[in-house]
């Protein structure tokens, strides 16, 4: 924007802001005054946009387990003190994290199936490195790992054209190939170097909440703010809604999404490391962490995000990530068989797909 | 006499063996409101999509205030400030009208964080404003709930409010209202007071003929006729439309 175009003419990009009007904070025409009639005001702005109905589902089925749980302390520990630091804390936090990465990069109008591999091998090279180079060094490494995979995958993805399913999902086995091919096919383990620091960085418990959670809670605001207040969170909106209409007015699109997928991989060696952490242990090409993808896009999809770019909410992921733990965990204390739970998670995710469609249309 | 703001020269676009425009040159002056006419297939929109930079053309010449350009692409027209307005695809529906309207331009604090309520102010005022749109609530309603017409509006109340120097208006009133379309012709004509060019396309004769300075029709990737408002008439624009150059020469020897 600092050139000067040829000729006699300034820059001409400049926003013409008639500043009388910001300094009297004018309310847009048609707002109530009254308190309870703002409330309602701006609820009809947040109804359908993803948030607020899984979050009533949410607080419903809360309700239900303290219920339950008050009941019948023993048959439903769901307010046990483990239990409840064992999903709040852990289960929740690594699945919220994992949900907004592939969440962001789904608004951009992107998949990643690559992302369980992709947990596989930053966690296999932030335990190699920290192992033998320190913790700090290790946290890089893995980090600077999920980016640049990511990012790979983000440049062909871009720059080929091909849709990113087929893309992501082609580079996923050659990920995790890569996994077996640094490592070996025996796991990747934590020794010496988890003590201290690392564990209490990343999987201490503090007695009534660990260090995961206090990493959702610090991501979350983060990331609230970059989506939905910073500008370059409206571009990956925008790019994801309607690319046409973005690349008219000149945001440059194949560079929003290398950036959503460089977020995407940032966030999921991050993830990888709290997997690390907890699990001590990583099993190159097993299927703990592959599981990892398809429920990180359930996650963003119960949360409300579209399928098809452009619509999305910080809040409606971690609050998906958090109904489909609950569940699970619900399913477990009901001591329902394993294969049971994927069923009622598989059930839950295409109900949040059609409901979200249905609310699609109530948006205003 | 000034340099014109934009003129091209014998601007040719071939796609494959097709010649879809044929040696067209024109010049559009600072402040002036073109109109540009044809019946479909005319080359209207390949000659829009040229002048935004979006396609290239294969042979011609831009000067840009006199100053030739070497080569019209995005960077450069956004940097002239040449703004187009398509048909449809301007804006995300997803997205508030607010958002929708600092696209790409947000009003942030220096760290990049938008101020939404100052925004969200500024959008309000300029949905009253520029463009009068029946039936919108509120800057923050989401443009997906909008009609058609209203969404065009918006794209055009943006587009004025940026002040770009040359806006490209590709058949902005065919979903428009009738009272929507008489506010957007009348802030055409104000545009003009305050430099601003404008080039719209359109198939309403009578809308062009209402506030253009000029009109140039094209049939069959010609230039067929550019003629000021003072030496023209409705129906002469409508012979040169619909039957071509042959129309206009039986409409000029009277034989119409």
């Amino acid at each position: 924007m600092s050139d000067t175009p040829p000729g006699r003419r300034g820059p001409i990009l400049e926003v013409p802001l008639p500043t009388e009007a910001i300094s009297v904070r004018r309310k847009p025409a048609g707002e109530p005054e009254s308190f309870f009639g703002r409330m309602n005001y701006n609820l009809q702005f947040i109804r359908g946009r993803g948030a607020l109905e899984i979050s009533i589902v949410l607080v419903v089925l809360l309700a239900g387990y303290v219920i339950a749980s008050l009941i019948s302390p023993t048959g439903f520990a769901f307010l046990n003190p483990n239990n409840l630091s064992g999903v709040i804390s852990q289960s929740v936090p690594v699945l919220a994290i994992l949900g907004l990465a592939a969440g962001i990069l789904m608004i951009s109008g992107e998949f990643d199936l690559s992302l369980g591999a992709n947990i596989t091998l930053s966690a296999i090279v932030f335990i190699k490195t920290s192992e033998a180079a320190g913790l700090w060094l290790g946290i890089a490494a893995g980090i600077g790992t999920g980016v640049a995979v990511a990012l790979i995958n983000g440049i062909i993805v871009v720059y080929t054209k091909i849709p990113s399913f087929i893309a992501t999902l082609g580079m996923s086995f050659f990920w995790m190939g890569a996994g077996i091919f640094i490592n070996g096919t025996s796991p990747a383990a934590l020794t010496t170097s988890r003590e201290g620091t690392m564990e209490y960085l990343f999987a201490h418990n503090f007695g009534s909440f660990r260090s995961q959670l206090v990493w959702l809670l610090i991501i979350g605001v983060l990331a609230w703010f970059f989506m939905h207040r910073h500008k370059l969170g409206n571009h990956i909106f925008a790019v994801g809604g309607n690319p046409a209409a973005a690349e008219a007015i000149s945001i440059k699109t194949k560079r929003v999404k290398l950036m959503s997928f460089a977020i995407f991989g940032g966030l999921v060696g991050f993830a990888a490391i709290l997997i690390a952490v907890r699990t001590s242990s990583i099993q190159p090409g097993g299927t703990a962490t592959e599981d990892f993808t398809l429920f990180a896009i359930a996650a963003a999809v119960v949360g409300g995000t579209s399928l098809t770019g452009g619509r999305g909410s910080v809040i409606g992921i971690i609050v998906g990530a958090a109904l489909i733990e609950l569940i699970r965990n619900g399913l477990l204390l009901a001591k329902a068989p394993g294969f049971y739970i994927t069923l009622f998670v598989g059930v839950t995710i295409v109900i949040a797909a059609i409901f979200n469609k249905l609310m699609e249309g109530k948006a205003r | 006499m000034s340099e014109a703001l934009l003129r091209i020269e014998g601007v040719s676009k071939k796609y494959g063996p097709n010649t879809v425009l044929n040696d067209v040159s024109f010049e559009i002056g600072e402040g002036e409101v073109v109109g540009l006419l044809g019946d479909n297939g005319a080359g209207k929109s390949t000659l829009v999509k040229i002048m935004s930079g979006v396609v290239d053309s294969t042979a011609g010449d831009f000067y840009w205030d006199g100053q030739k350009i070497d080569k019209m692409n995005r960077n450069v027209t956004e940097r002239l400030g040449v703004e187009t307005i398509f048909q449809d695809s301007a804006l995300v529906p997803q997205m508030t009208i607010t958002r929708n309207i600092f696209m790409g331009r947000e009003v942030t604090n220096r760290f990049g964080f938008m101020k939404m309520k100052e925004m969200d102010a500024v959008a309000a005022d300029v949905l009253d404003s520029v463009v009068t749109i029946e039936g919108i609530k509120s800057p923050k309603q989401l443009v997906s709930s909008l009609s058609g017409g209203q969404a065009q509006a918006v794209a055009i109340a943006r587009a004025v409010h940026f002040k770009r120097s040359l806006l490209i208006l590709d058949e902005p009133t065919s979903a428009l209202a009738v009272r929507a379309t008489e506010a957007l012709l009348g802030y055409l004509t104000q545009l003009k007071g305050e430099g601003v060019s404008s080039v719209l396309v359109t198939h309403n004769l009578h809308h062009a003929f209402q506030v253009c300075d000029r009109h140039i029709v094209m049939n069959h990737g010609k230039k067929i006729m550019d003629a000021r408002r003072e030496d023209t008439s409705v129906e002469e624009l409508t012979a040169a439309v619909v039957e071509g150059a042959v129309g206009l020469a039986r409409f000029r020897a009277g034989t119409f």
